[in-house]
């Protein structure tokens, strides 16, 4: 589509992406993003000379609101800075070519490839896509990851491009564990429950019970979705952890387990159960195993 | 007294040095880019050490609650040499937009060639493009004739005096400076360059307006704790509280704050220091409780 709006006469046609991030930026900061575009168009090496300035021009402050679809993806907006939607909205208009995404990453400091991590929700996908998942799946600075994984569904459609298969998120997903960040910020994780996974996050939970540490509590949560040898007893178990969010969980677990005969654990441990809410998820849980 | 140490090159010092700045009251420190003792043969190592600045020392000197800062340059030293002088001038551009870097510098002369002195023309013309003040190296030798040397080039290249800092200089060099409308900074050593008594002598006889002192403290024999010393010798020489925080608070924050990119009141609180954290997976502890450490 054609477009007259402050600041983007050059941007025409905008892609649909472009026109709903332009939503979220005011008409200044269109302009200074049009005029920045102007100087990359004529001169592509300004590319990675304009990128790490783009939080001191366009701001730190995050954006707010909650869940919205932006261009191919959803994002949990409030989890985005004005400088993150700024710097998608300008490798989008200028067609950043995978090359220019992995120099600008390599060669960033801390926040900038935290920036360009965030752009990548936004941006189609493509080799560069993988190749940045793989990197923070390897990375030890937790804003990288949680910038790459956290807060869209970026996950869920990059999973079957070419060079990220399921064993690859399975990967992903268990360092979510690793780094004991909430499984609900990566949305729609649920897609990717297999038994492999729950392998390695019983493995995981059972060297770190070994270990004296604290579990993931999303474990009980996931391996429900989709079991495997030892699940149905570590669910079991799990309702009478000493941990609320284990309680609720693993009740979760099991909903999702839907496994009649193990509705009896379920009934043994709700008038014992202190919390009202978990009680209340176990009242559902056992109705629904008696039908 | 808060201190800004406004010239150290802490790539070539050890933890020991950050622990007593910051207990010297050394709140936030500024990095050279500069010459690593001995030239670099490609310009990958370049990167290398520009990188290193704005990241992994960036993050060490947050590690004990000081303030990281830097200027990017090619140095006066390996402007010389031609097998990294180009390609060195060609990648610095990212490198000024980075977010930490408040200058462009050390540039300057050293052995006082032509071609430091193209190279030094490229980066004030480099500065005023990115809108960056500029830190100056001067020479060691035939130290007055460079100082002249360097006035000159940056008078022709109508960069703006207020934007610059002539640095390591002494008591003939301040007469050349003092009404110039540039800034003069002085390195304070154990043995050569200046002494925290003759930095005394100068600043009862010409104040501390548009002054700057500096430790420079690098690989050699220095001390990074050369500032707090000067302060010292200052007090006892009855110099006002109020010009000896000119001198080594507001004025190199003055300074570089010419930048943009730093103010007086994000120094206020010391860097944020969570021991808990790593930089690509390394820490600056060796076994302690982060907690404890």
């Amino acid at each position: 589509m054609t477009t007259a709006c402050r600041g983007c006469i050059l941007l025409a046609p905008m892609s649909k992406t472009i026109t709903e991030l332009s939503a979220h930026l005011a008409p200044e900061l269109l302009d200074l993003a049009g005029s920045m575009l102007a100087e990359i168009r004529a001169d592509r090496s300004q590319l990675p000379v304009l990128f790490p300035g783009l939080p001191r021009r366009f701001g730190r402050d995050a954006k707010t609101g909650g869940r919205v679809a932006i261009g191919p993806g959803t994002v949990e907006l409030r989890a985005f800075r004005t400088c993150d939607l700024a710097a998608a909205f300008l490798l989008l208009s200028c067609h950043a070519t995978d090359a220019e995404l992995w120099d600008l990453y390599a060669h960033g400091d801390i926040e900038e490839r935290a920036m360009l991590l965030r752009s990548l929700h936004f941006l189609p996908l493509g080799p560069a896509t993988v190749r940045l998942l793989g990197e923070v799946q390897r990375t030890n600075v937790v804003l990288h990851f949680e910038a790459a994984l956290c807060d869209s569904d970026l996950l869920a459609r990059t999973v079957g491009q070419p060079g990220l298969d399921q064993a690859g998120a399975n990967k992903l997903l268990l360092k979510l564990a690793f780094l004991d960040l909430p499984l609900h910020r990566v949305l729609a994780a649920e897609r990717h429950a297999n038994p492999d996974l729950s392998r390695m996050l019983q493995d995981l939970a059972t060297e770190r019970e070994a270990a004296g540490r604290a579990v993931w509590r999303d474990t009980w949560r996931l391996i429900g979705m989709s079991p495997t040898a030892g699940t149905a007893a570590r669910l079991v178990g799990g309702l009478e952890h000493g941990d609320d969010g284990v309680r609720a969980a693993a009740a979760e677990g099991l909903l999702a387990l839907n496994r009649k005969d193990l509705r009896p654990f379920a009934a043994e441990r709700l008038p014992r159960e202190p919390r009202a809410e978990i009680r209340a998820q176990l009242q559902n849980l056992v109705q629904r195993l008696a039908t | 007294m808060l201190i800004f140490e406004p010239h150290i090159h802490m790539f070539s010092r050890i933890t020991d040095d950050y622990e007593r700045l910051c207990l010297a009251g050394v709140r936030a420190v500024l990095e050279p880019a500069f010459w690593l003792g001995q030239n670099r043969t490609s310009v990958g190592t370049f990167v290398d050490y520009f990188e290193t600045l704005v990241g992994w020392e960036h993050f060490r000197a947050q590690q004990f609650g000081i303030h990281h800062f830097c200027t990017m340059a090619l140095n006066p030293r390996e402007a010389n040499d031609e097998r990294v002088n180009k390609d060195v001038l060609a990648i610095l551009p990212r490198y000024c937009e980075k977010d930490s870097c408040v200058g462009i510098g050390e540039i300057g002369l050293d052995d006082q060639t032509p071609t430091e002195e193209k190279f030094m023309s490229l980066q004030l013309e480099l500065a005023r493009r990115h809108k960056l003040p500029v830190l100056v190296h001067t020479p060691h030798r035939d130290k007055k004739r460079g100082f002249e040397r360097c006035i000159a080039i940056i008078k022709e290249s109508g960069f703006p005096m207020e934007r610059v800092l002539l640095d390591h200089g002494n008591e003939e060099t301040i007469k050349l400076t003092r009404n110039l409308g540039c800034w003069s900074g002085f390195s304070i050593y154990p043995n050569t360059k200046m002494d925290p008594a003759r930095m005394v002598s100068i600043v009862l006889e010409y104040g501390v307006d548009h002054m700057i002192v500096n430790s420079a403290a690098d690989w050699g024999v220095s001390d990074p704790l050369m500032v707090p010393r000067t302060v010292a010798k200052l007090e006892q020489a009855l110099v006002p509280r109020e010009a000896i925080e000119q001198l080594v608070w507001k004025n190199p924050i003055g300074f570089f704050a010419q930048s943009g990119r730093l103010n007086e009141t994000m120094l206020l609180k010391p860097a944020r220091a969570n021991l808990r954290e790593t930089f690509e997976g390394n820490s600056v502890l060796r076994g302690q409780d982060p907690d404890r450490a």
